[in-house]
């Protein structure tokens, strides 16, 4: 594999290369399932479900610093707890376990409901009138919304946190400076928000939790708090938005699929599933390895970055049956979308029942829909422009 | 049929209990645990446990016959 023509020597999984992405999965998954592209520094790329995995139940050789996230999302300092290896990161993450249990979301349903209802509504509304952006007027303001209020950030200030993530994750890659700026802006943010919560009166929330938590008996200090209060702030916004408009896109133009989805609510358990293994928001990320190594013949030497794709692993033939086909009662979907091991998503009940509750309530309120306008992409969170059939 | 969650593995996906709330329980920091009682799947769970079984994304549960 020496050749210039070397499949996958300029593999990227950002910005338009996702328009064509699970073509391109296809090709190194079979021409070179471990290979190396020179994009963002240069970092080898792992494709096949079974090598992702054992990467990810690996975290002694695949490093997470400096950091998971590959470019950077506008700043250098680790983010807590996705940048950070053992033993520490056990001592971050145990901190917020108990808010994001099963049971622990079960009591935000309701909320998630509410919100969803309105925005919903507000969309129907919208329809009547003529095609209506479902991203900006639903995917965006639903898991923005319910997010601020488990996190204690104030609710009204959603359209905010909106612009930021934005800049942040999108802009990151043609704007380096945007996304800078924006993070600067969200970091200056925090700082005040937890200065003022620090005299305030106890809530029930995250930012509570993390100013109660105690490592080696002393509280976080002001940098690790802002640093984790950032993480999910990038963490929990864009990718439910993504995999909420990714799922109402295909609904959009698999109408046979919506009536489905109707007719039997119940489905939208394993529907979800399936938009998440195939149209799922994190396509990849990366870690470093740590020891040299060899995976399907390639060598990676210690001190290289190694990108684990999950949305490839996720289409892989010696995975599941039929892997490019949605099929919403798919049976076995055991998939990588929120990860494995010791970062499993920390979020992913919350992002399960934001996703599950907010289809149903629109698809309960909304009558059948299409896309207006075919060649908005599956992926992102800009415009998805829906018209009533 | 016998179940068990092997709790080095489990990282608390939850998917387990989406499938066989009978049989799993999720403890206060999320990780998955066979109900007392139930280590033995009776036939008629035997179905919900291969489907929890075929979906947790860490291989952390354990059937044996
Ligand atoms: C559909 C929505 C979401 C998807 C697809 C997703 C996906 C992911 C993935 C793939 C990882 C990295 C796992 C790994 O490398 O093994 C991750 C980590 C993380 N996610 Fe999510 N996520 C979503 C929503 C959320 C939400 C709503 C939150 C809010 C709390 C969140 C918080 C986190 C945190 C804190 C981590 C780092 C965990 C650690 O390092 O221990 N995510 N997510
Ligand atoms: S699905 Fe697997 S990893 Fe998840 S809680 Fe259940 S046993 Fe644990």
């Amino acid at each position: 594999m020496s050749d210039n023509n070397r499949p996958g020597l300029d593999f990227d999984f950002h910005g338009k290369a996702l328009d064509n992405i699970f073509e391109t999965y296809a090709e190194i998954r079979d021409k070179c399932p471990v290979g190396h592209s020179e994009r963002y520094g240069g970092f080898w790329f792992i494709s096949k479900n079974n090598d992702i995995f054992a990467a990810e139940q690996d975290p002694e050789r695949y490093s997470v610093a400096p950091s998971m996230l590959l470019p950077s999302f506008g700043t250098d300092i680790p983010m807590i707890p996705i940048d950070i290896d053992p033993p520490k990161h056990w001592e971050y993450r145990k901190i917020l376990l108990p808010l994001f249990t099963p049971q622990a979301i079960r009591k935000i349903e309701n909320g998630i409901r509410m919100t969803s209802r309105e925005l919903a509504i507000k969309v129907l509304e919208s329809l009547r009138h003529g095609p209506t952006d479902a991203s900006s007027m639903f995917a965006r303001p639903v898991p923005t919304i319910v997010f601020s209020r488990i996190a204690g950030f104030p609710e009204q200030d959603w359209p905010k946190f909106d612009k930021w993530v934005y800049d942040i994750i999108y802009a990151r890659v043609e704007y380096p400076e945007r996304a800078k700026n924006a993070a600067q802006a969200v970091m200056d943010y925090f700082n005040d928000l937890l200065m003022a919560r620090r005299s305030a009166e106890p809530r029930e929330d995250v930012i509570q939790k993390l100013l109660e938590a105690r490592l080696d008996g002393n509280p976080l200090s002001q940098d690790e708090l802002i640093s984790y209060c950032y993480l999910l702030f990038v963490a929990g916004l864009d990718t439910t938005v993504w995999a909420i408009r990714s799922s109402l896109w295909y609904l959009g133009q698999n109408l046979e699929d919506q009536r489905r989805l109707r007719e039997d609510p119940e489905l939208i358990y394993m529907a979800v599933e399936e938009f998440l293994r195939t149209l799922s928001p994190v396509q990849a990320m990366a870690r470093t390895c740590l020891a040299d190594t060899v995976i399907q013949g390639q060598k990676i030497s210690a001190g290289e970055r190694v990108v684990l794709v999950f949305g490839s692993g996720n289409r892989d033939p010696d995975a599941y049956d039929h892997p490019e086909k949605i099929q919403i009662d798919r049976e076995d979907n055991k998939h990588l979308a929120f990860g494995a091991g010791i970062h499993r998503c920390l979020g992913s009940n919350l992002a399960r029942a934001e996703l599950v509750i907010s289809l149903k309530e629109f698809l309960n309120i909304v009558p059948e829909f299409t896309l207006a306008e075919p060649s908005e992409q599956w992926h992102g969170i800009g415009k998805l422009t829906i018209r009533m059939n | 049929m016998k179940v068990s969650v092997d709790e080095k593995r489990c990282q608390g996906h939850a998917r387990c209990i989406a499938f066989a709330a009978q049989v799993f329980h999720i403890d206060d920091e999320g990780f998955s645990h066979e109900r007392e009682g139930f280590e033995t799947v009776t036939p008629e769970l035997e179905k919900y446990v291969k489907k929890a079984f075929a979906n947790c994304p860490e291989n952390a549960i354990l059937i044996s016959d």
